[in-house]
């Protein structure tokens, strides 16, 4: 993966930065910020994040899962308690409810992991340390032949630091 | 994160969520050098620290014995006296259980109302969630006379073709209990990735370290596309925890609720084990918070307003709790059920009149002061309270759990009930567990979380009060003022 790094120690340069490489259309555009800013998303314009779907599956498998194991086994295992039906739907709700909040939250975190691509063993080409401090870096995934222009306007709107990455 | 994954329409800027800007809620702090350079600061070990931790295990030495001779001589030894065959550790339990509850109110339900002041103290009340969870889960085993069966509860397949009774309240309490010990601490967990990268990322770090930060941070790059569905994923697990926090109390009320022991078999406490457990939590919140904010110098991140308004829900939830209590005499006198209103004749003067009167005092009438502003704007009587407080809401479980069984509906069944020294070293050691959790804790991470903090500064700006834009091609003030904040 070839490109163009740009660091910024200010937002607002960031920004700009971020809006002349989209006009110019040089490339994929990935920004490295300390802490997440709608300024940023303003400008990035990212559509929804599908992380809500694995929530809402996950949901419905678990509160499934908690009522089904709660009515298979007592139907397994008839005994009347209390006088009360072998399969009670009232009390399984516990379990419905329990099971589908356990499954949901691990379906959120399962798609948090495949959508943001963590884990990850080695670090991005061009990240820096100092992006979990306080600096923001754009990262521009180009060919040779625009890296000198990505590289002219990262200057241009105030970046402290470009370097060509690959 | 205090943020919304996607930005408001500009029609709705004046209705923005509620966040203060560090200007106002950390005039203190002012970049995030600051942040990383004292937040980190704080996880130096000291000679204090390690006096703390050796006190914890110490006493955590002392619980892990007086079980083991529990183990040899049989339950016995722990104070039942037959009928009362709950004590002490099923007291602890629902204890315990309830000091939870105010680190996911605070992690997770003020999150949803984007109330500023948690920012601050969040990280702290979430940790204290998982480690009081951690504890009170132990205390069912400890109650059982084979502790070492206590995964019959689980639902497994195994050779007996047996499953554990779905319809009692104990399985309820398994499935309750697990699902919030697992939501909790997967809810602490993502929370503090951004700020394992942190940790990570710093000069000077050893590389043994360095490489347990990189694998914890899950290789964290700060990425626009990690934050997005970081951000996401924490509002969802929000709102998970947040119901997850009203029904673990609720079914651990069941457990009482389902008899037909006078003193429990109401409907009113699932919501008064709540509003308790809620209010035993803030009061924890204020122990463990108050002394790290002096010893750490964090005076300036966890401010006198963030303890103001901590105060407001403890004094809210104190009086939940009173209604409750004056409700349970109410329906007790009002149902002309004679078991009844014995019972909580004895409860409150005769037998357990001493036991009622702690309770009463500590969580009914200290908290009252609160109403001033001056005493909620004191950190050191918000520290003697929240004493008082953890005092009052064990008792009021020993309370609920006690009277009701030494006085029953048969008179030749009363009796009384006194813990042994082997309750109270278990007692003990469950504090010392808890303590130790955190004291490793406070060592390893940030206490505050850091990339929290920093959202809510003004970021470095090359022209100051310049301008970004709107999805609608308009100019914005970067940071506006949240209205209402100067009232």
């Amino acid at each position: 993966m070839r490109g163009v790094l740009g660091a910024f120690r200010e937002l607002d340069a960031a920004v700009s930065a971020i809006e002349a490489l989209k006009k110019g259309k040089l490339g994929a555009i990935h920004v490295f910020t300390p802490t997440p800013r709608h300024e940023l998303e303003h400008v990035l314009d990212p559509g929804p994040s599908p992380v809500r779907k694995y929530t809402l599956i996950g949901g419905l498998c678990g509160v499934t899962f908690g009522y089904w194991i709660a009515i298979w086994t007592s139907d397994y295992w008839p005994l009347v308690v209390g006088g009360k039906p072998i399969a009670s739907w009232v009390p399984y709700t516990i379990f419905g409810f329990e099971v589908m909040v356990l499954i949901g939250a691990l379906s959120t975190v399962a798609g948090l992991f495949i959508n943001a691509r963590i884990p990850r063993l080695t670090m991005m080409v061009g990240y820096d340390p100092r992006f979990s401090h306080g600096d923001y870096g754009i990262w521009v995934e180009c060919p040779p032949d625009k890296a000198r222009t990505a590289e002219d306007l990262l200057r241009e709107h105030g970046a402290v630091e470009v370097r060509l990455e690959r | 994160m205090a943020t919304l994954s996607q930005p408001l329409p500009a029609r709705d800027e004046p209705r923005r969520p509620n966040i203060a800007t560090a200007d106002i809620q950390l005039p203190a702090v002012r970049d995030y050098e600051q942040v990383d350079r004292e937040i980190v600061g704080t996880l130096h070990p000291t000679v204090a620290w390690f006096i703390g931790l050796g006190i914890a295990v110490m006493f955590l030495l002392i619980g892990i014995a007086a079980w083991m001779y529990q183990i040899y001589s049989g339950l016995g030894v722990a104070g039942y006296n037959p009928p009362v065959m709950w004590g002490v550790y099923i007291i602890s339990f629902v204890f315990w259980v309830g000091i939870g509850h105010a680190g996911t109110l605070i992690s997770a339900i003020l999150y949803l109302f984007r109330a500023g002041f948690r920012t601050t103290i969040y990280r702290c009340a979430e940790a204290m969630t998982v480690f009081a969870v951690m504890t009170a889960g132990l205390f069912p085993v400890l109650h059982l006379g084979r502790p070492w069966k206590f995964f019959w509860l689980i639902p497994y397949p195994n050779w007996r073709y047996i499953w554990p009774q779905f319809k009692s309240p104990l399985v309820w309490d398994v499935f309750a209990i697990l699902t919030y010990l697992t939501v909790s601490s997967t809810f602490l967990y993502i929370g503090l990735i951004p700020d394992i990268a942190v940790l990570r990322d710093r000069e000077n770090i050893s590389p043994i370290r360095k490489r347990i930060f990189s694998v914890l941070s899950l290789g964290w790059r700060n990425t626009d596309r990690e934050w997005r569905h970081f951000a996401r994923a924490y509002l969802f697990l929000a709102a998970f925890s947040t119901p997850l926090v009203l029904s673990v109390h609720s079914v651990v009320s069941f457990d009482f609720a389902m008899a037909l022991t006078p003193g429990w078999h109401t409907t009113i406490f699932p919501p008064y084990f709540v509003a308790g457990a809620i209010f035993s939590g803030i009061g924890m919140v204020f122990t463990i918070i108050i002394p790290l904010r002096k010893f750490f110098g964090l005076k300036h991140y966890v401010t006198i307003n963030h303890l103001d308004a901590a105060a407001k829900l403890c004094l809210f939830t104190s009086l939940v709790v009173g209604c409750a209590y004056m409700t349970e005499w109410f329906v007790a006198w009002f149902s002309g059920n004679e078991f009844e209103q014995s019972f909580f004749a004895n409860r409150i003067w005769g037998q357990w009149w001493w036991a009622s009167a702690i309770l009463y005092t500590c969580n009914m009438v200290l908290p009252l002061s609160l109403f001033s502003q001056r005493l909620r704007r004191n950190a050191s009587w918000l520290f003697i309270l929240s004493f008082t407080v953890n005092i009052g809401m064990w008792f009021e479980r020993f309370v609920i759990v006690v009277p009701s069984l030494s006085h029953e509906f048969e008179p030749w069944q009363w009796t009384s009930y006194r813990p042994t020294w082997v309750d109270y070293a278990i007692l003990a050691g469950s504090f010392g567990w808890f303590s130790m959790w955190f004291m490793l804790f406070i060592k390893q991470l940030p206490i505050i979380a850091i990339a929290e903090v920093k959202e809510i500064i003004r970021p470095k700006l090359r022209i100051q009060h310049a301008h970004g834009m709107t999805p609608a091609g308009e100019h914005f003030d970067f940071e506006p003022e949240t209205p209402g904040e100067h009232d």
